[in-house]
């Protein structure tokens, strides 16, 4: 016990050490290196987000873009007509993504897992089409931020926030009891049922964290690109790219997301000249992953040093 | 708008439900036989858009008579598809072919971008702009092939699950898989034969999809939430529940494309769909354990 708290403040210190570091990045970094340093932070919160759901929840979402899209929509309203401060802006649209999913929860949680994953791939594709539609919202060509965003390197510090903050709930949910609720409603929702854990507020919890960092992401998303429409905010590549690093690094393990995101933005970078081509590879490691790697690449590394060292020390 | 083309704007909606109960069946039939939630169905359809455009532009053969074509061509392709992506991951929960069947989406739709572009396409006949006037009402010859070829279609289909030995052992093992394969039935091979047909009527419905809109390598997602929503309102394991259920979401969207413009079309179906998870949460698998 000792010895696992001894370690747990060790990785604590190396994950403040590194955070650190990331905040000092952008005065070093050229701007093009920033740019990916934003998208790398961005994308792992939406990674670890998503693993919360899929992994310890058992909930596979394919709607993380209808998050995102609303997160960056509320953010670029709320900036554009009234004057609320960042922080606050940022936290409403943090907000938003929680009461989506809150809202939603009628529909896709109280079915068993199949119709939630295709459910929330609907209302992603239905808010994307509302927002094509009705011209409020800016209509086909979408909304411009009034307001001077904040430089790149702020932003980078902004996200190195909402990275700590969601950290933070990965590890109250993977180390607390609220992790044992996950595991007992994902493996067997009616033995779970009968020792008296309520499923459906369980999975709503879940969901709704995870939805409101999403959608906090979306806002940062929002609030670097300066100008919003609904293609790309509501765009499927950001439920494709988020299940893909996380089921290609490794569903439902800690180190899972940093390692998906990193396989899949450097593949990303050597192949950005043929996107089909980049794309096709995902889908072919989260194929192969789901056959012979059902945890992932954090899988198999915790797996082959040990098979190895039994196959040199048998032969 | 006229009533004159408000009616014809129904009717059009009646003839595409019949298409979508087709090109619903094999998503539905798929997921009641072995429970997956076949996520390529949509890139299986836009593949037989493709198959009818390149066999009408490249041979010349009429996409309606090269339907039985295509439909077999999509059956011999996805029988090894099961038999080497999802067979291994039977037993494994379902959340594990499912995905991988998510990762096939990805891969074919970036393997039509880059085979044969990102411009949109229709299947253009030389009966394409024929139209039929029956009274006040005006519709597209093809809508009516369409829906007259998918309602024999799926009509064969009824047969087939209901009154034929292969029939039974489709809804042993959609019934239970356990079971069935105690009293002898080869589960595997029922669920092999039940892909390939799914996605021979996905080949077939695809086609006619592409005679009556146009379609895009992205096209996938769409096609799929449209047959899932069918699927929701008509109820698995009842081929007749998916053909009213396919022409009621046709009408539906018809209904939104003249109250509130074209654009809010697509809207409907997913608005449908979502509609009925929250007033059936139960869901129609239900009972089925």
């Amino acid at each position: 016990m000792a010895r696992q708290l001894k370690a747990r403040s060790a990785g604590f210190a190396a994950l403040i050490l590194a955070l650190a570091l990331l905040g000092v990045a952008p005065a070093v970094l050229r701007e093009y290196d920033t740019q990916i340093l934003l998208r790398m932070l961005l994308a792992l919160v939406l990674a670890e987000s998503w693993n919360l759901l899929a992994g310890y929840g058992g909930l596979v979402s394919l709607g993380t873009s209808s998050a995102v899209g609303l997160g960056g929509y509320v953010l670029v309203g709320l900036l554009n007509h009234s004057i609320l401060p960042l922080p606050v802006v940022i936290l409403a649209a943090a907000l938003s993504g929680a009461v989506l999913a809150a809202l939603a929860s009628p529909g896709l949680l109280r079915l068993r897992g199949l119709y939630f994953t295709v459910g929330t791939l609907a209302l992603a594709e239905a808010l994307r089409l509302v927002m094509i539609n009705v011209n409020q919202f800016g209509g086909a060509t979408g909304l411009f931020l009034n307001r001077d965003p904040p430089a790149l390197g702020a932003l980078v510090w902004i996200a190195v926030g909402l990275l700590l903050v969601t950290l933070l709930v990965m590890e109250f949910c993977a180390h607390s009891g609220v992790s044992l609720l996950l595991r007992a409603v994902r493996d067997d929702q009616d033995v779970a049922a009968q020792m008296g854990v309520r499923p459906f507020r369980v999975k709503l919890a879940a969901f709704a964290a995870a939805s409101a960092l999403m959608a906090a992401a979306g806002g940062l998303q929002a609030l670097k690109l300066g100008a919003i429409e609904p293609y790309g905010m509501f765009g499927l590549r950001w439920s494709i790219d988020t299940l893909a690093m996380v089921v290609i690094g490794g569903l439902g393990t800690r180190a899972g997301p940093v390692i998906g995101v990193v396989l899949v933005m450097l593949s990303g970078e050597l192949l950005a000249d043929y996107p089909e081509a980049h794309l096709a590879l995902t889908g072919l490691l989260m194929m192969l992953a789901m056959r012979f790697a059902p945890r992932g690449v954090a899988g198999l590394l915790a797996v082959l040093p040990a098979r190895w060292r039994a196959r040199t020390t048998g032969a | 708008m006229s009533i004159e083309a408000a009616a014809s704007s129904l009717v059009v909606g009646v003839l595409l439900g019949g298409i979508f109960s087709l090109t619903a069946l094999g998503l539905s039939l798929v997921l009641g036989v072995m429970r997956l939630v076949n996520l390529a169905h949509g890139e299986f359809l836009v593949l037989g858009a493709y198959a009818g455009y390149y066999l009408l532009t490249v041979t010349g053969i009429d996409p309606l008579l090269g339907l039985p074509l295509i439909a077999a061509a999509m059956g011999l392709v996805a029988a090894p598809l099961y038999r080497f992506l999802i067979q291994p991951l039977m037993g494994r929960g379902v959340e594990a072919p499912m995905m991988t069947m998510f990762g096939l989406s990805i891969v074919l739709q970036n393997l039509y971008t880059a085979a044969f572009s990102a411009d949109t396409r229709s299947i253009e006949t030389g009966y394409s702009a024929l139209a039929l006037n029956l009274g006040p009402v005006t519709v597209g010859l093809v809508y009516v092939m369409g829906f007259a070829i998918s309602i024999g279609i799926v009509g064969l289909i009824h047969l087939l699950v209901s009154r034929t030995a292969f029939g039974r052992d489709l809804r042993a093992s959609a019934q239970d898989a356990g079971a069935a394969a105690i009293v002898g039935v080869n589960v595997p091979r029922v669920q092999m034969l039940t892909f390939a047909l799914g996605a021979a009527c996905a080949g077939a419905g695809g086609t006619l999809s592409g005679l009556v809109n146009s379609f895009t390598p992205a096209s996938g997602a769409a096609y799929l939430l449209n047959s899932f929503a069918v699927v929701v309102l008509g109820g698995l394991g009842s081929v007749l529940g998916t053909l009213l259920a396919g022409i009621t979401v046709g009408i539906l969207q018809s209904l939104g494309g003249v109250l509130f413009g074209d654009g809010y079309r697509d809207l409907v179906a997913l608005l449908v769909f979502l509609a009925v998870l929250i007033v059936r949460p139960q869901g129609f698998m239900a009972g089925r354990g």
